[in-house]
């Protein structure tokens, strides 16, 4: 009942081995697989619940009236008149434009306006929107980007009869159905769920290995106590009712 | 005979019939030591925590040793807590203590429980039993008892009490650590390796006791 090398296991006492790490969550398997289980389950559930979850991006150039220095002044810029046009008015009228009616709220939960700059240097407008179809997602998309493309030029020009926004904007490229994507990705979700789940389960059978007052063989002996184990003594009213 | 006497009486005849189920995984215990103790003799028995089974490892021990034609002896160093007298049945008026003057050897405070196997109870306590552990005239005594017999086992005190025993500690050859399957917790077995081998002891190995279910063996 020995299977230890002597020489050499008091050396290896400060460290933790890969292979006690794996025995200790290959004895409570159970209880990973319990921890992965539940986790999957509940991705599986969400994914259900959600449904299908498509993005669509429209892109918005704008051009300063005076021109600008360098790419940080261009993402101010953009910022800036993200500030000045992007209102409730705007969304509420973005929202009946799409198809939306009356549930801005939820109009503007799927969507997300990022000013940004391109690689040349422009100040753009990234409109991203989530909806149930693709084709949902693309109108919602082109209905804010299209709406903001007419109230920055809207006020651009009443900026040269004394306005307020010194700045005019074009609709660099208009959301399409076809190009929506999936914004939620089941799979990713469910990689993710099986490496916390391992994760949690591994941390809890860990954490019970180590309080527990419980030893499965020799084996276990071994790689807790990382010493030989050179008999194992049966308790005797297990052994008698086995015999 | 009350319930504490019966339960002894009876786990003595589980240690010392030759007709035991348990006797067979001690002859196992001392093969592998035989193999593996480096030639040790003396054998301190100690355990994380009380209840763990080293008097009953040291019982069984000794009598696989004695039925395979090889004499041991297994001495009570339990001072604060006797135990070995109740188990095999006697009286503890003479043993370990009686022995630690040098005016009779040892072997002459005991009894042999079967041909081969000397019995020593720890004998009366009126001393510290920690000072009595302390001194090497324990050392002495014991290793007393090596001449003859292939391995004397003393039935020691918890790791925790040893460590304060200098003389128990490094006096003899080495030292066998016995945890229970279902009663020795882990964190305290942990700590009692690390300790003794901080402490720089000879231990030899782990004997599991009580196992149980599939694993038993």
């Amino acid at each position: 009942m020995r299977s230890t090398d002597r020489d050499g296991w008091r050396v290896r006492r400060e460290e933790l081995p890969v292979s006690e790490l794996l025995y200790v969550l290959w004895g409570r398997r159970g209880l990973v697989l319990c921890a992965v289980g539940l986790l999957v389950l509940a991705v599986l559930l969400f994914s259900l619940l959600r449904g299908p979850d498509y993005a669509a991006e429209a892109v918005v150039g704008i051009t300063p009236q005076q021109q600008a220095a360098g790419g940080g002044e261009q993402e101010v810029f953009a910022e800036e008149v993200l500030g000045a046009v992007a209102t409730r008015e705007l969304l509420q009228q973005a929202a009946r434009r799409a198809g939306w009616g009356d549930r801005v709220e939820e109009f503007r939960r799927r969507l997300d306006p990022e000013p940004s700059v391109t690689q040349d240097g422009r100040a753009v407008l990234r409109v991203r929107f989530r909806g149930d179809t693709p084709r949902e997602a693309a109108s919602g998309a082109n209905a804010y980007a299209g709406l903001f493309v007419e109230r920055v030029n809207e006020l651009g020009k009443d900026r040269l009869a004394g306005g307020s926004l010194a700045a005019g904007a074009e609709l660099l490229s208009a959301a399409a159905p076809g190009e929506a994507y999936l914004s939620y990705h089941p799979v990713l979700y469910l990689l993710l769920a099986v490496v916390v789940g391992v994760v949690l389960g591994g941390a809890a059978a860990l954490l019970l290995d180590t309080r527990g007052n419980r030893w499965r063989d020799a084996r276990d002996a071994e790689m807790t106590l990382r010493a030989p184990v050179l008999g194992v003594i049966p308790d005797h009213s297990a052994l008698e009712r086995k015999e | 005979m009350d319930l504490g006497a019966a339960r002894d009486s009876e786990e003595a005849r589980r240690l010392l019939s030759p007709a035991s189920p348990l006797r067979r995984h001690y002859e196992e215990l001392a093969a592998n030591l035989a193999a593996e103790g480096g030639g040790a003799r003396s054998i301190v028995v100690t355990a994380p925590e009380p209840g763990a089974g080293c008097t009953s490892v040291c019982l069984g021990l000794g009598a696989a040793l004695a039925a395979s034609g090889r004499p041991a002896a297994v001495v009570d160093c339990n001072l604060g807590r006797p135990h070995l007298h109740r188990v095999v049945g006697g009286a503890n008026f003479v043993g370990l203590t009686s022995g630690l003057d040098g005016r009779r050897p040892l072997e002459s405070y005991g009894r042999e429980v079967l041909p081969g196997l000397l019995v020593v109870p720890t004998g009366p306590v009126t001393a510290s039993p920690q000072a009595l552990l302390e001194g090497e005239a324990v050392v002495e005594a014991v290793r007393g008892l090596e001449a003859g017999r292939e391995m004397v086992l003393l039935d020691a005190p918890v790791v925790g009490e040893l460590l304060g025993a200098p003389a128990l500690l490094g006096g003899f050859d080495g030292i066998l650590l016995v945890i229970h399957a279902s009663r020795t917790s882990r964190k305290a077995a942990r700590e009692a390796t690390d300790d003794l081998i901080e402490a720089g002891a000879n231990l030899l190995g782990v004997v599991l006791n009580g196992a149980y279910g599939a694993h038993m063996s």
